[in-house]
Protein backbone atom coordinates (compact mmCIF):
# COMPACT_ATOMS: atom_id res chain seq x y z
CA UNK A 1 0.00 0.00 0.00
CA UNK A 2 1.31 3.56 -0.88
CA UNK A 3 1.08 6.24 2.11
CA UNK A 4 -1.76 8.04 0.53
CA UNK A 5 -3.83 4.31 0.24
CA UNK A 6 -2.61 4.40 4.09
CA UNK A 7 -3.70 7.45 4.75
CA UNK A 8 -7.10 7.39 3.29
CA UNK A 9 -8.00 4.03 4.75
CA UNK A 10 -6.83 5.83 8.42
CA UNK A 11 -8.42 9.66 7.79
CA UNK A 12 -9.80 9.83 11.97
CA UNK A 13 -6.28 8.87 12.83
CA UNK A 14 -4.35 10.85 10.53
CA UNK A 15 -6.75 14.34 11.20
CA UNK A 16 -6.30 13.64 15.24
CA UNK A 17 -2.23 12.66 14.76
CA UNK A 18 -1.96 16.08 12.86
CA UNK A 19 -4.04 18.17 15.79
CA UNK A 20 -2.05 16.64 18.45
CA UNK A 21 1.40 17.29 16.46
CA UNK A 22 0.44 21.25 16.38
CA UNK A 23 -0.84 21.05 19.88
CA UNK A 24 2.87 19.97 20.83
CA UNK A 25 4.24 22.30 19.07
CA UNK A 26 2.40 25.45 20.73
CA UNK A 27 0.91 24.63 23.48
CA UNK A 28 3.07 21.44 24.82
CA UNK A 29 1.51 21.38 28.43
CA UNK A 30 -2.31 20.96 27.31
CA UNK A 31 -0.53 18.15 24.50
CA UNK A 32 0.45 16.29 27.49
CA UNK A 33 -3.23 16.49 29.60
CA UNK A 34 -4.87 15.26 26.31
CA UNK A 35 -2.76 12.26 26.53
CA UNK A 36 -2.72 11.99 29.94
CA UNK A 37 -7.18 11.94 30.02
CA UNK A 38 -6.88 9.32 27.06
CA UNK A 39 -4.48 6.96 29.08
CA UNK A 40 -8.14 5.82 31.20
CA UNK A 41 -10.13 5.28 28.28
CA UNK A 42 -7.29 2.97 26.44
CA UNK A 43 -7.02 1.34 29.70
CA UNK A 44 -11.30 0.97 29.24
CA UNK A 45 -10.87 -0.38 25.72
CA UNK A 46 -7.96 -3.03 26.30
CA UNK A 47 -10.66 -4.25 28.93
CA UNK A 48 -13.35 -4.38 27.22
CA UNK A 49 -12.55 -5.14 23.14
CA UNK A 50 -11.22 -8.60 23.88
CA UNK A 51 -14.36 -9.44 25.35
CA UNK A 52 -16.45 -7.84 22.39
CA UNK A 53 -14.17 -9.95 20.09
CA UNK A 54 -15.00 -13.25 21.84
CA UNK A 55 -18.89 -12.14 21.73
CA UNK A 56 -19.15 -11.59 18.28
CA UNK A 57 -17.24 -14.87 17.03
CA UNK A 58 -19.85 -17.03 19.58
CA UNK A 59 -22.94 -15.17 18.11
CA UNK A 60 -21.61 -15.73 14.20
CA UNK A 61 -20.45 -19.97 15.41
CA UNK A 62 -23.19 -20.67 17.77
CA UNK A 63 -26.13 -18.71 16.76
CA UNK A 64 -28.12 -19.95 13.81
CA UNK A 65 -28.84 -16.75 11.86
CA UNK A 66 -32.69 -18.14 11.79
CA UNK A 67 -32.71 -17.71 15.64
CA UNK A 68 -31.26 -13.58 15.22
CA UNK A 69 -34.13 -13.04 12.68
CA UNK A 70 -36.84 -15.12 14.61
CA UNK A 71 -36.19 -12.88 17.69
CA UNK A 72 -34.85 -9.90 17.08
CA UNK A 73 -35.60 -9.44 13.11
CA UNK A 74 -38.66 -7.28 11.97
CA UNK A 75 -41.13 -9.84 12.74
CA UNK A 76 -39.96 -10.27 16.25
CA UNK A 77 -42.64 -7.52 17.67
CA UNK A 78 -42.50 -6.03 20.97
CA UNK A 79 -40.95 -9.04 22.53
CA UNK A 80 -38.33 -8.67 20.30
CA UNK A 81 -38.16 -5.46 21.26
CA UNK A 82 -37.71 -6.13 25.03
CA UNK A 83 -35.33 -8.39 23.84
CA UNK A 84 -33.19 -5.69 22.83
CA UNK A 85 -33.76 -3.98 25.58
CA UNK A 86 -32.22 -6.40 28.07
CA UNK A 87 -29.17 -7.04 25.86
CA UNK A 88 -28.15 -3.63 26.03
CA UNK A 89 -28.68 -3.27 29.40
CA UNK A 90 -26.59 -6.44 30.49
CA UNK A 91 -23.71 -5.15 28.59
CA UNK A 92 -20.36 -3.71 29.61
CA UNK A 93 -18.51 -0.89 27.59
CA UNK A 94 -18.82 2.09 25.54
CA UNK A 95 -21.15 2.87 22.82
CA UNK A 96 -18.32 2.34 20.66
CA UNK A 97 -18.28 -1.28 21.77
CA UNK A 98 -21.83 -2.14 20.71
CA UNK A 99 -20.61 -1.26 17.08
CA UNK A 100 -19.33 -4.33 16.37
CA UNK A 101 -22.23 -6.53 17.99
CA UNK A 102 -24.83 -4.56 16.61
CA UNK A 103 -23.03 -4.49 13.21
CA UNK A 104 -22.95 -8.76 13.57
CA UNK A 105 -26.75 -9.03 14.60
CA UNK A 106 -27.89 -6.61 11.77
CA UNK A 107 -25.90 -8.52 9.23
CA UNK A 108 -27.71 -11.96 10.57
CA UNK A 109 -31.09 -10.29 10.43
CA UNK A 110 -31.80 -7.93 13.38
CA UNK A 111 -34.17 -5.44 12.57
CA UNK A 112 -33.23 -1.16 11.95
CA UNK A 113 -35.43 -0.68 15.29
CA UNK A 114 -33.50 -3.23 17.69
CA UNK A 115 -30.27 -1.93 16.59
CA UNK A 116 -31.42 1.02 17.58
CA UNK A 117 -32.66 -0.10 21.22
CA UNK A 118 -29.68 -2.10 21.87
CA UNK A 119 -27.44 0.51 20.70
CA UNK A 120 -29.02 3.24 22.81
CA UNK A 121 -29.92 1.12 26.07
CA UNK A 122 -25.89 -0.20 25.78
CA UNK A 123 -25.20 3.58 25.57
CA UNK A 124 -27.33 4.61 28.68
CA UNK A 125 -28.92 1.88 30.89
CA UNK A 126 -26.03 0.40 33.00
CA UNK A 127 -26.94 -0.91 36.43
CA UNK A 128 -22.95 0.20 37.87
CA UNK A 129 -24.05 3.64 36.38
CA UNK A 130 -27.95 3.27 37.49
CA UNK A 131 -26.32 2.99 40.89
CA UNK A 132 -24.36 5.51 40.76
CA UNK A 133 -26.88 8.03 39.96
CA UNK A 134 -29.31 6.62 42.57
CA UNK A 135 -25.91 7.35 45.00
CA UNK A 136 -25.50 11.28 43.69
CA UNK A 137 -29.37 12.47 42.46
CA UNK A 138 -31.27 10.03 44.26
CA UNK A 139 -33.43 7.32 43.62
CA UNK A 140 -36.41 8.79 42.13
CA UNK A 141 -34.83 11.26 39.72
CA UNK A 142 -32.52 7.57 38.63
CA UNK A 143 -36.31 5.74 38.55
CA UNK A 144 -38.02 8.38 36.66
CA UNK A 145 -35.22 9.23 34.08
CA UNK A 146 -35.01 5.57 33.82
CA UNK A 147 -38.86 5.10 32.78
CA UNK A 148 -38.67 8.16 30.57
CA UNK A 149 -35.50 6.58 28.49
CA UNK A 150 -36.88 3.68 28.15
CA UNK A 151 -40.24 5.34 26.55
CA UNK A 152 -37.80 7.06 24.76
CA UNK A 153 -35.98 4.61 23.15
CA UNK A 154 -38.95 2.52 22.12
CA UNK A 155 -40.51 5.52 20.16
CA UNK A 156 -36.99 6.66 18.58
CA UNK A 157 -36.59 3.07 17.47
CA UNK A 158 -40.08 2.73 15.61
CA UNK A 159 -39.08 6.12 14.00
CA UNK A 160 -35.98 4.93 12.41
CA UNK A 161 -37.49 2.18 11.34
CA UNK A 162 -39.79 4.20 9.53
CA UNK A 163 -37.04 6.35 8.40
CA UNK A 164 -34.20 4.47 7.79
CA UNK A 165 -34.63 1.04 5.69
CA UNK A 166 -32.28 -1.72 5.99
CA UNK A 167 -30.51 -1.06 2.26
CA UNK A 168 -29.11 2.33 3.70
CA UNK A 169 -27.02 0.55 6.41
CA UNK A 170 -25.84 -2.38 4.76
CA UNK A 171 -24.91 -0.52 1.41
CA UNK A 172 -21.70 0.37 3.40
CA UNK A 173 -19.31 -2.94 2.35
CA UNK A 174 -16.85 -4.36 4.72
CA UNK A 175 -13.18 -3.61 3.31
CA UNK A 176 -10.73 -5.79 4.36
CA UNK A 177 -8.23 -6.10 1.02
CA UNK A 178 -7.68 -3.26 -1.07
CA UNK A 179 -11.11 -4.33 -2.73
CA UNK A 180 -14.49 -2.45 -1.85
CA UNK A 181 -17.50 -3.94 -2.84
CA UNK A 182 -20.62 -1.67 -3.66
CA UNK A 183 -23.77 -3.67 -4.82
CA UNK A 184 -26.35 -1.58 -6.12
CA UNK A 185 -29.55 -2.28 -4.66
CA UNK A 186 -31.83 -0.80 -7.37
CA UNK A 187 -30.70 -3.20 -10.13
CA UNK A 188 -30.21 -6.26 -7.70
CA UNK A 189 -32.30 -8.77 -8.92
CA UNK A 190 -31.93 -11.32 -5.82
CA UNK A 191 -31.20 -13.91 -8.24
CA UNK A 192 -28.55 -15.61 -5.93
CA UNK A 193 -25.85 -16.21 -8.49
CA UNK A 194 -23.12 -14.57 -6.40
CA UNK A 195 -24.55 -16.08 -3.23
CA UNK A 196 -24.17 -19.55 -4.98
CA UNK A 197 -20.25 -18.46 -6.51
CA UNK A 198 -19.44 -17.28 -3.66
CA UNK A 199 -21.13 -17.61 -0.36
CA UNK A 200 -18.15 -16.88 2.00
CA UNK A 201 -18.41 -13.16 0.37
CA UNK A 202 -22.54 -12.91 -0.57
CA UNK A 203 -25.58 -13.53 1.04
CA UNK A 204 -29.25 -12.38 0.77
CA UNK A 205 -31.08 -10.42 2.90
CA UNK A 206 -34.65 -9.65 1.98
CA UNK A 207 -33.93 -10.88 -1.60
CA UNK A 208 -30.97 -8.62 -2.15
CA UNK A 209 -27.20 -9.47 -2.22
CA UNK A 210 -25.44 -8.29 0.82
CA UNK A 211 -21.75 -8.08 1.29
CA UNK A 212 -21.13 -10.08 4.95
CA UNK A 213 -19.44 -8.48 7.36
CA UNK A 214 -15.57 -9.29 7.50
CA UNK A 215 -16.35 -11.98 4.53
CA UNK A 216 -13.91 -10.03 2.12
CA UNK A 217 -10.48 -11.91 2.28
CA UNK A 218 -7.06 -11.03 0.38
CA UNK A 219 -7.56 -14.34 -1.65
CA UNK A 220 -10.85 -13.88 -2.85
CA UNK A 221 -10.09 -10.69 -5.33
CA UNK A 222 -10.07 -12.86 -8.89
CA UNK A 223 -13.74 -14.70 -7.33
CA UNK A 224 -15.16 -11.36 -6.68
CA UNK A 225 -14.21 -9.84 -9.86
CA UNK A 226 -15.99 -12.84 -11.36
CA UNK A 227 -19.09 -12.45 -9.52
CA UNK A 228 -19.29 -9.03 -10.57
CA UNK A 229 -18.79 -9.88 -14.12
CA UNK A 230 -21.49 -13.03 -14.11
CA UNK A 231 -24.43 -10.60 -12.31
CA UNK A 232 -26.87 -10.11 -15.00
CA UNK A 233 -27.67 -6.82 -14.08
CA UNK A 234 -24.70 -5.53 -13.12
CA UNK A 235 -25.00 -4.53 -10.03
CA UNK A 236 -21.85 -5.91 -8.23
CA UNK A 237 -19.06 -3.05 -8.89
CA UNK A 238 -15.93 -4.36 -7.06
CA UNK A 239 -13.25 -1.38 -6.48
CA UNK A 240 -9.84 -0.62 -5.57
CA UNK A 241 -10.51 0.82 -2.18
CA UNK A 242 -10.48 4.82 -2.98
CA UNK A 243 -9.77 4.18 -6.20
CA UNK A 244 -11.30 3.89 -9.59
CA UNK A 245 -13.35 1.22 -10.55
CA UNK A 246 -11.54 -1.70 -11.01
CA UNK B 1 -11.45 -3.37 36.28
CA UNK B 2 -15.33 -3.66 38.05
CA UNK B 3 -17.06 -6.63 38.74
CA UNK B 4 -19.51 -6.46 35.64
CA UNK B 5 -16.31 -6.29 33.31
CA UNK B 6 -14.40 -9.49 34.91
CA UNK B 7 -18.03 -10.71 34.64
CA UNK B 8 -17.94 -10.31 31.23
CA UNK B 9 -14.97 -11.66 30.42
CA UNK B 10 -15.67 -15.01 32.39
CA UNK B 11 -19.14 -15.32 30.54
CA UNK B 12 -17.48 -14.55 26.97
CA UNK B 13 -14.76 -16.41 27.40
CA UNK B 14 -16.81 -19.51 28.96
CA UNK B 15 -19.24 -19.19 25.92
CA UNK B 16 -16.09 -19.31 23.44
CA UNK B 17 -15.05 -22.58 25.32
CA UNK B 18 -18.59 -23.98 24.64
CA UNK B 19 -17.95 -23.07 20.73
CA UNK B 20 -14.64 -23.98 20.39
CA UNK B 21 -16.34 -27.59 21.86
CA UNK B 22 -18.96 -27.73 19.24
CA UNK B 23 -17.05 -26.66 16.25
CA UNK B 24 -13.22 -25.80 16.19
CA UNK B 25 -13.77 -25.23 12.04
CA UNK B 26 -16.56 -22.40 12.76
CA UNK B 27 -14.83 -20.77 15.68
CA UNK B 28 -12.04 -19.98 13.34
CA UNK B 29 -13.57 -19.11 10.90
CA UNK B 30 -15.76 -16.96 12.76
CA UNK B 31 -12.51 -15.48 14.24
CA UNK B 32 -11.13 -14.72 10.90
CA UNK B 33 -14.36 -12.63 10.09
CA UNK B 34 -14.59 -11.00 13.58
CA UNK B 35 -11.07 -9.75 13.36
CA UNK B 36 -11.21 -8.19 9.98
CA UNK B 37 -14.45 -6.51 10.98
CA UNK B 38 -12.85 -5.19 14.52
CA UNK B 39 -9.48 -4.80 13.15
CA UNK B 40 -11.36 -2.36 10.64
CA UNK B 41 -12.82 -0.39 14.01
CA UNK B 42 -9.52 -0.53 15.78
CA UNK B 43 -7.98 2.21 14.11
CA UNK B 44 -10.88 4.42 14.03
CA UNK B 45 -11.35 3.51 17.80
CA UNK B 46 -7.87 4.27 19.46
CA UNK B 47 -8.34 7.73 17.12
CA UNK B 48 -11.41 8.36 18.99
CA UNK B 49 -9.65 8.00 22.41
CA UNK B 50 -7.45 10.35 21.47
CA UNK B 51 -9.75 12.87 20.41
CA UNK B 52 -11.86 12.38 23.57
CA UNK B 53 -8.61 13.14 25.39
CA UNK B 54 -8.34 16.18 23.33
CA UNK B 55 -12.39 17.40 24.16
CA UNK B 56 -11.66 16.72 27.70
CA UNK B 57 -8.58 19.10 28.24
CA UNK B 58 -10.16 21.65 26.50
CA UNK B 59 -13.74 21.57 27.69
CA UNK B 60 -13.09 20.41 31.03
CA UNK B 61 -15.73 18.84 33.32
CA UNK B 62 -15.78 21.84 35.62
CA UNK B 63 -16.66 23.79 32.87
CA UNK B 64 -20.24 22.42 32.59
CA UNK B 65 -21.26 24.18 36.04
CA UNK B 66 -21.37 27.46 34.35
CA UNK B 67 -23.64 25.75 31.45
CA UNK B 68 -25.83 24.32 33.98
CA UNK B 69 -26.36 27.07 36.15
CA UNK B 70 -27.42 30.15 33.65
CA UNK B 71 -30.61 32.32 34.64
CA UNK B 72 -32.87 30.61 31.75
CA UNK B 73 -33.70 27.43 31.74
CA UNK B 74 -34.41 26.76 28.34
CA UNK B 75 -31.23 28.45 26.30
CA UNK B 76 -29.34 26.55 29.36
CA UNK B 77 -31.22 23.25 28.55
CA UNK B 78 -29.98 23.40 24.80
CA UNK B 79 -26.33 24.63 25.42
CA UNK B 80 -26.37 21.64 28.28
CA UNK B 81 -27.23 19.18 25.90
CA UNK B 82 -24.85 20.35 22.98
CA UNK B 83 -22.42 20.24 25.83
CA UNK B 84 -22.87 16.70 26.43
CA UNK B 85 -23.10 15.64 23.05
CA UNK B 86 -19.65 16.67 21.87
CA UNK B 87 -18.20 16.10 25.87
CA UNK B 88 -18.01 12.17 27.09
CA UNK B 89 -17.20 12.76 30.49
CA UNK B 90 -17.31 9.04 32.48
CA UNK B 91 -20.09 8.43 34.04
CA UNK B 92 -18.51 8.10 38.07
CA UNK B 93 -17.38 11.97 37.16
CA UNK B 94 -20.46 13.55 35.88
CA UNK B 95 -23.12 12.22 38.46
CA UNK B 96 -21.02 13.52 41.53
CA UNK B 97 -20.55 16.68 39.36
CA UNK B 98 -24.70 17.16 38.31
CA UNK B 99 -25.08 15.69 41.62
CA UNK B 100 -23.00 18.70 43.77
CA UNK B 101 -24.71 21.32 41.17
CA UNK B 102 -28.96 20.30 41.39
CA UNK B 103 -28.32 19.61 45.69
CA UNK B 104 -27.88 22.93 45.79
CA UNK B 105 -30.59 24.02 44.15
CA UNK B 106 -29.81 24.67 40.52
CA UNK B 107 -33.06 23.30 37.76
CA UNK B 108 -32.87 19.71 36.87
CA UNK B 109 -33.97 20.31 33.45
CA UNK B 110 -30.73 21.16 31.93
CA UNK B 111 -28.67 18.67 34.35
CA UNK B 112 -30.51 15.78 32.79
CA UNK B 113 -30.51 17.37 29.28
CA UNK B 114 -26.49 17.34 29.79
CA UNK B 115 -26.71 13.67 31.35
CA UNK B 116 -28.86 11.72 28.73
CA UNK B 117 -26.91 13.22 25.47
CA UNK B 118 -23.54 12.48 27.64
CA UNK B 119 -24.63 8.43 26.83
CA UNK B 120 -27.02 8.75 23.94
CA UNK B 121 -25.46 11.65 21.42
CA UNK B 122 -21.88 10.90 19.97
CA UNK B 123 -20.28 13.46 18.19
CA UNK B 124 -16.87 12.35 18.66
CA UNK B 125 -18.40 8.76 17.29
CA UNK B 126 -20.21 9.81 14.90
CA UNK B 127 -17.20 8.88 12.37
CA UNK B 128 -17.29 5.39 13.37
CA UNK B 129 -20.81 5.17 13.44
CA UNK B 130 -21.15 6.50 9.94
CA UNK B 131 -19.05 4.21 8.25
CA UNK B 132 -20.59 1.03 10.01
CA UNK B 133 -23.99 1.96 9.73
CA UNK B 134 -24.53 3.88 7.03
CA UNK B 135 -24.88 8.15 7.54
CA UNK B 136 -28.69 8.05 7.32
CA UNK B 137 -28.71 6.33 10.36
CA UNK B 138 -26.20 7.33 12.16
CA UNK B 139 -27.79 10.73 11.43
CA UNK B 140 -31.15 10.21 12.63
CA UNK B 141 -30.31 8.39 15.85
CA UNK B 142 -28.48 11.10 17.07
CA UNK B 143 -30.66 13.64 16.03
CA UNK B 144 -33.38 11.74 17.71
CA UNK B 145 -31.20 11.11 20.83
CA UNK B 146 -30.57 14.85 20.82
CA UNK B 147 -34.18 16.36 20.35
CA UNK B 148 -35.52 12.56 23.30
CA UNK B 149 -32.57 14.05 26.28
CA UNK B 150 -34.44 17.48 25.89
CA UNK B 151 -38.13 16.08 25.87
CA UNK B 152 -37.06 13.70 28.86
CA UNK B 153 -35.51 16.50 30.57
CA UNK B 154 -38.84 18.47 30.31
CA UNK B 155 -40.70 15.94 31.53
CA UNK B 156 -38.30 15.15 34.51
CA UNK B 157 -39.08 18.90 35.39
CA UNK B 158 -42.55 18.38 35.20
CA UNK B 159 -42.56 15.38 37.00
CA UNK B 160 -40.06 15.85 39.98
Amino acid sequence: MTITKVLKKNKLMAIVALIYLAIFVFMPDKAAEAMGNSVYYLIEMVQVLPIIFLLTVVIEALVPKEMITRRLGAKSGFLGNILSLILGSISAGPIYAAFPISKMLLTKGASVSNVVIILSSWAVIKLPMLANEAKFLGVSFMGVRWVLTVIAILIMAWITEKLVSKKDMLITSTVVTDKQIVINHDYCIGCGICVKMLPEVYEMIDQKAHVKAGGIKSGDDAMILKTADKCPVNAIVAKEKGGAVA
Amino acid sequence: MDVFTLSFWGISLALTGVSLAKSKEKTFEAMKKSRGMMGNMLGEIIAIIFMIGLVLTFIPPESIKSVLGSENTFISSIIAAIAGSITLIPAFVAFPLVGSFVNVGASIIPAVAFLTTLTMVGIVTFPLEKKEFGFKFALVRNLLSFVAALVIAMAMGVIL
